[in-house]
């Protein structure tokens, strides 16, 4: 230490020995910063700021019903060589709990209930799925809920993409067509 | 030529060491303490909050089984769903139930086990979630695979176990400690804190050995995550085939066994199987999911019983772990402590605490030091260079 207070001192080294200790501050105003975020985040998940950031509302699926919501109004999130996910969230109208087996979700059209895509999991007031969004989707794309009745029976509704959520469209058209 | 090399080479290792955690000092002292409060923060709120707290109504009172506890859940409020229902370690504990309102809203009941009685809700600030995302990822959300709060605080496992190493090579003949523990009061605050950074250090070999190396997996299980490499053998349970499922001529939903039923099964199929919670099916076509600890108590054995036809369609026992997996799955627990009841937390709060004043301790050291040091070399500048060179030495030596 008695070597470095005699030796020249470039600028930045005295720059850090001034200020190094100022490091505290910056790394405990990061949790100060990201608290506002941190509540509204277990308020989303605890169903106290409703099914989800941007709400949908109520859609006619044949004879039922369902609330829809985007979970986060925000672009897909990557998940590795998976792809690109977005997560929503689905409440069933009370009536129609006892007689819906399942909730899908599917960007165009199913061709059967086989292929109806990915399944909701959760309780009927707060049922949440991940829809894969490929990169190439087009933007003009609907979302297509499929209900599937205890009895074999198939209830089908769709959206357009733009309106389910306008982050992923905005999204699309910025990948350019790759 | 020696002497002085070995003189160098220790007074190196002395200042790695003080400089180790120096410029963050402040942040590695806020993670130990909410490490050590997030270690407790179960009994803290068991202490709070006397809804959370297992209380018998009478002396030969029986536990309900978790049948009875969802039947009693329903009948006390009939359109709430339940997701789980799961016993915290610990019988003084009240059950768990993870529920969701018709509102939307998904809060945790807390449930008595000998009456099913709904004895309160969770409030919205969990201080159990709050001390855990403050100490795990300094509170950074997570968007895109782990948070950067994540990194920032597993990256301390790195510097602690460097202080750890250099602060026993420093420290010489430090088993010497451990017959003739040092603790001197009356020789200045400079004296005592040095002592009690000794002492406690020596003490909490373990237990910083512990931390550091757990900590460490942390990161490294971070880098793994973000770059999609996985290393578990748990099987990847599909859904229950759709053929499995019946479909009903009346439209009304399929019977399913009863959460008893689904236990029973698990526990005849699957001998010593120990169940401390089940998971009700997330919708058609799932299982119910049940498990608890195994007689390796820092993991956990689960089974997926198919609620329609009873057979178990996947489980996770402890024999299925490769030799690897038993390494990496017991870094967790280790680190929190939270394997063994109340006993074990206990003592990872009581060395938690000792962590956080040896942070502390340390930088009452340095900054005294620091004092001194630059006393002296004001004085320096005014006495002959002769003089200087033996008055630095001495106060590093001294410092030791």
């Amino acid at each position: 230490m008695s070597k470095a207070a005699v030796a020249p001192q470039s600028p930045l080294s005295r720059f850090w020995h001034k200020w190094r200790f100022h490091l505290n501050i910056l790394l405990l105003l990061i949790p100060l910063g990201f608290m506002p975020k941190y509540f509204a985040d277990a308020a989303l998940f605890r169903g106290d700021s409703g099914l989800g950031e941007r709400e949908l509302g109520e859609i006619k699926v044949g004879p039922w019903s369902v609330q829809l919501a985007e979970l986060r109004d925000e672009p897909p999130r990557a998940d590795g060589p998976a792809g690109y996910f977005k997560s929503f969230n689905l409440a069933l109208c009370q009536a129609c709990i006892p007689e819906v087996k399942a909730a899908y979700l599917r960007i165009g059209k199913p061709r059967s209930l086989r292929a109806a895509g990915t399944i909701f999991f959760g309780t009927p007031y707060r049922m949440g799925t991940s829809l894969p969004v490929p990169v190439k989707t087009r933007a003009d794309a609907e979302i297509w809920i499929t209900l599937e009745g205890w009895d074999g029976s198939m209830q089908q509704a769709a959206i357009p993409l733009s309106k389910a959520s306008p982050a992923t469209v905005a999204w699309l058209n910025k990948q350019g067509g790759k | 030529m020696s002497q002085k090399a070995k003189k160098s080479k220790s007074r190196l290792w002395f200042l790695v060491h003080s400089w180790l955690a120096l410029p963050i000092w402040f942040f590695v002292l806020i993670v130990c303490v909410t490490g050590t409060l997030a270690v407790v923060s179960q009994e803290i709120v068991w202490l709070a909050n006397p809804d959370v707290r297992a209380s018998k109504p009478d002396g030969d009172a029986e536990r309900l089984s978790f049948q009875q506890v969802l039947d009693a859940l329903h009948k006390a409020e009939p359109d709430m769903a339940v997701n789980f229902i799961s016993q915290p370690d610990g019988s003084h504990f009240a059950l768990t139930a993870s529920v969701v309102f018709p509102d939307g809203s998904a809060p945790t009941l807390y449930v008595n086990p000998y009456t099913g009685a709904i004895q309160g809700k969770s409030p919205s600030f969990s201080f159990e979630a709050f001390t855990r995302a403050l100490h795990g990822w300094w509170l950074v959300p997570f968007t895109n695979g782990y948070s950067w709060g994540w990194y920032l605080v597993s990256l301390l496992g790195l510097p602690m176990l460097a202080s750890l190493v250099t602060g026993l090579v420093v420290y010489k003949r430090f088993w010497k400690g451990f017959f003739k523990p040092t603790l001197r009061f009356n020789h200045g605050a400079r004296i005592f804190w040095g002592d009690f950074h000794r002492l406690s250090g020596i003490w909490s070999i373990w237990f910083i050995a512990v931390i550091s190396i757990t900590g460490t997996w942390f990161l490294i299980q971070a880098i793994l995550g973000d770059n999609h490499i996985t290393i578990s053998t748990e099987p990847v349970v599909p859904v229950i085939a759709r053929e499995d499922v019946p479909r009903t001529e009346s439209g009304a939903p399929a019977p399913r066994i009863s959460l008893d039923e689904a236990t029973r099964i698990a526990k005849e199929q699957i001998p010593g199987l120990d169940v401390s919670f089940v998971s009700l099916p997330g919708n058609a076509y799932a299982h119910v999911y049940l498990g608890g600890r195994g007689w390796y108590p820092l993991m956990f054995q689960t089974v997926n019983v198919n609620p329609y036809n009873s057979k178990i369609e996947a489980q996770f026992l402890i024999n299925d772990r490769s030799t690897l997996e038993f390494v990496t799955e017991s870094m967790r627990p280790l680190h929190t402590g939270d394997f063994g009841g109340l006993a074990i937390k206990l003592i990872w709060a009581f060395f938690g605490l000792v962590l956080s004043m040896m942070v502390l301790s340390g930088l009452l050291i340095w900054t005294k030091r620091t004092a001194q040091a630059t006393a002296a070399a004001l004085k320096r500048e005014q006495r002959p260079r002769k003089q200087t060179a033996t008055a630095t030495d001495t106060a590093t030596e001294a410092s030791l």
